[in-house]
């Protein structure tokens, strides 16, 4: 079957059509996005209160910053860390019963569904709703904060245990049984073991979101920090702002590294 | 040997044949001392209380159930709200997207053989993923007034911040072969990296990005609360009207855009690898 | 051709790559490197093409000092050399004439470069070179498709395509099996004779470089301790070449 290199380039397969049509799609999508934006005329002002934010964040305001008090900077970035760690915690109490109703290989797959629109429902709910429905229930503070970032902690615990859970290796638990294990002791042995690395790592990794989130929750009077940076910022007291966001920033790094390194460690062992 | 095995000395066994095997003492417990310990002075500063929580946690659900049935006439109005907050994701999510790209190619350390210059973009990165997207919206809107704009902004900082660092992850564990035998026929270097590093990394950024688009429809809902344009500005002013039926709808129709979009994008991401 | 003069290599945390290398290769030679492995003839070969630059001594290819070339000039000096890698070096997620089309990069404007959009006579040519080596009817199929041996002819049309004067292949058969790896070494001992391109091909497999190449150079601990016509190469010329003898240890 000889070909001639003619007759093959007649054969080539036409691509373009297929990347024109896409571009042309992608185009028309973003040039409707663009209705959108109202260009403000943000203008001069805006650059001033830019470069006064810039200026804010290098000259934070020691007093501000290293405050212990209740006001002050630390102790609410310590409150911040608390909201997060429980609300984590709470999150993971709330994930793991459904999340075993979710995995299709634990239970049949119309529940499993169910499960998991539920689970679409509680993550579609904005944090700052929860927030402000559990103001109501406890009364404003750290205790709401703390709810509100278990219930938004569900979303991504949940999906990411399901993951897990379906992973699961069957393997074990068949030699287990071959053992003579009774079903208390295959769960105990064979599946925890397996999932309790990957919970945890999870787990961190939720908790270093939400100590990002758990700045939301001052916003809406239920804690934490972003309570002080709101004030600050609206009065256009800059530097006080500024200490604010480089105590946020330094906390949110240095978790980022201690996070980072403990899960290396529950990987690798 | 460190600290724990100094103070906890490992467990001698002594087998038959006459070998030793030390055991080291198990971390469990100081791990879980350690927990409870977290969990005790976080309670204190939180003011965690179980008893307050069975007591009133009912008022949760009259809310919800207020919620429902849902105000079918408001519809009409949620659809603007709605439209811009898809619109203000689609625009923030392609600009940071693109923001990136240089900023990840400058950090890539088999791209870039300047420690100096790798380190300091991959520590950029770094700090701009920190700003918490709220908090970032609520800057923008000093910077840019509210409205639209500032969620746009706050959306592409956070995707530029997001894509770029996976974008420099997957560039970094490229295979070099192919850049090395185009360097060697004579292209240069942005050559090489459009024909070689390029076709390989595309179709997990392109999945990165899609991703991440469907994450920002559901935060750009929640920058409306401080201003930023979208369906939150509507919610909250509804929550705290009270006007819980229209609540709900909101976050009926909140809830099927975000669950159309998930399935696009999951659809196209399963075409892409 | 290409011709080493008193060619140092040092690399940078002190290695001795290559020492007192004097080499005259002309057109149309058919040359193989033999030596153990670390002995220096990748380092030989990818000096050439100034992937590896040398320390010290003149490296003159195609009359041109590659030393003093930088730069764009670099580059026109590697157009007229191919390279033939042992992992063949190929995008794999990409179609086999997308490949051999990368061979025409560096002379597209920079608007076809971006969009990656070829000319019908760029195409053309990297039909032609894929037929050459006899793999036209995969032009469309996606490389991680092919066999090794494949992958290999893929690579070598690429390296065609450039119209190349010069060839270096660094083990190009290391990766094949005996008989795909015969099949190569044809192609390369086929571009040689029909189409007069020097070829110079790295090789630890002894019997192939005796029987394909015209001249042997060998290599033992950044030297060249051989260089003359395969057909003299005997058990007492290979033993110096691989074997320890009372040298230093390593």
């Amino acid at each position: 079957m000889v070909l001639t290199v003619a007759e093959k380039l007649s054969k080539e397969p036409k691509i373009w059509r297929k990347q024109l049509v896409v571009t042309l799609i992608m185009v028309l999508v973003l040039g409707w996005s663009l209705s959108a934006i109202k260009l403000n005329t943000g203008g001069s002002s805006g650059l001033t209160v830019a470069r006064n934010i810039f200026k804010g964040l290098l000259t934070p305001t020691p007093s501000l910053l290293l405050n212990f008090s209740s006001n002050g900077v630390a102790y609410l970035l310590l409150e911040t860390i608390c909201i997060a760690f429980l609300g984590t915690l709470v999150g993971a109490v709330v994930a793991v019963p459904i999340s075993f109703l979710s995995a299709s290989n634990i239970v049949p797959s119309y529940i499993a569904i169910v499960g998991r629109v539920v689970i679409m429902a509680i993550r579609t709910i904005p944090a700052f709703v929860y927030g402000l429905m559990f103001i109501m229930v406890t009364g404003p503070g750290p205790f709401a904060g703390l709810l509100t970032m278990s219930l938004a902690s569900v979303g991504m615990l949940s999906k990411m245990f399901i993951e897990t859970i379906e992973d699961l290796d069957k393997g074990i638990i068949e030699s287990l049984d071959a053992a003579g294990c009774t079903l208390f002791q295959k769960i105990r042995y064979g599946i925890i073991p397996q999932l309790s690395a990957s919970f945890m790592s999870t787990l961190i990794y939720r908790f270093d979101m939400n100590l990002r989130d758990a700045t939301v929750l001052g916003l809406v009077g239920a804690g934490g920090i972003g309570a002080p940076l709101i004030f600050a910022m609206s009065s256009y007291r800059w530097s006080d702002a500024g200490a604010v966001l480089v105590g946020l920033i330094l906390l949110v790094l240095f978790v980022e590294w201690f996070s980072n390194k403990l899960r290396k460690k529950l990987a690798r062992g | 040997m460190n600290l724990y095995d100094r103070v906890f000395k490992p467990k001698k066994y002594t087998l038959e044949n006459g070998k030793t095997v030390w055991e080291k003492r198990n971390r469990t417990p100081l791990i879980l001392l350690v927990i409870v310990l977290m969990i005790m002075i976080s309670i204190k500063i939180t003011d965690f209380s179980l008893a307050v929580l069975i007591k009133r946690m009912k008022f949760f659900f009259v809310m919800l159930k207020d919620m429902f049935p849902p105000d079918g006439s408001y519809i009409p109005q949620i659809w603007k709200p709605l439209l811009d907050t898809i619109k203000m994701s689609l625009l923030g999510s392609f600009i940071g997207a693109i923001a990136c790209i240089p900023f990840s190619i400058l950090s890539s350390t088999n791209l870039v053989h300047a420690k100096a210059i790798t380190a300091f973009f991959k520590v950029f990165f770094s700090v701009v993923r920190t700003l918490p997207t709220l908090v970032a919206a609520l800057i923008a809107t000093y910077i840019f007034g509210l409205g639209t704009l500032a969620g746009t902004v706050a959306i592409a900082v956070f995707t530029f911040a997001y894509c770029g660092k996976i974008l420099y992850e997957s560039i970094e564990t490229c295979s070099m072969g192919s850049f090395e035998a185009l360097e060697a026929l004579g292209c240069g270097k942005p050559s090489a990296i459009r024909y070689a590093i390029v076709p390989q990394v595309l179709p997990s950024y392109l999945s990165t990005v899609l991703f991440c688009f469907e994450g920002n429809v559901r935060y750009a809902s929640i920058l409306g609360y401080v201003g930023a344009g979208g369906l939150g500005l509507i919610l909250n002013e509804k929550i705290g009207w009270r006007e819980y039926g229209k609540v709900g709808m909101i976050l009926i129709a909140l809830f099927l855009t975000v669950a159309t979009i998930e399935s696009l994008s999951q659809y196209l991401r399963s075409k892409l690898v | 051709m290409f011709e080493f003069i008193d060619v140092h290599k040092v690399y940078p945390n002190g290695t001795i790559g290559l020492k007192d290398i004097n080499l005259h290769v002309d057109d149309g030679e058919f040359v193989a490197v033999i030596g153990r492995s670390g002995a220096g003839k990748s380092t030989l070969i990818r000096a050439i093409n100034k992937m590896h630059p040398i320390t010290s001594g003149k490296l003159l290819v195609n009359e041109i000092d590659v030393g003093s070339l930088e730069g764009k000039e670099l580059r026109k000096l590697r157009r007229s050399i191919g390279m033939i890698f042992q992992s063949f070096n190929l995008v794999t997620r990409t179609s086999v004439i997308r490949n051999v089309l990368t061979s025409s990069v560096p002379d597209l404007p920079l608007w076809r470069s971006i969009f990656g959009v070829f000319s019908q006579a760029d195409k053309i040519k990297a039909l032609e070179a894929l037929d050459k080596v006899g793999i036209l009817e995969k032009a469309y199929d996606r490389v991680d498709q092919l066999s090794g041996g494949q992958q290999q002819r893929v690579a070598l049309a690429r390296t065609l395509a450039q119209n190349p004067n010069i060839i270096l292949a660094d083990e190009p058969v290391a990766a094949l099996d005996p008989v795909t790896a015969k099949q190569v070494m044809d192609d390369f001992k086929r571009i040689n004779s029909e189409l007069g391109i020097t070829v110079i091909i790295n090789i630890h497999h002894v019997e192939l470089a005796l029987e394909y190449a015209d001249r042997i150079i060998g290599i033992k601990r950044a030297h060249i301790v051989y260089d003359g016509p395969s057909r003299h190469v005997d058990a007492k010329v290979l033993s110096s070449i691989y074997g320890d003898g009372d040298d230093e240890s390593v």
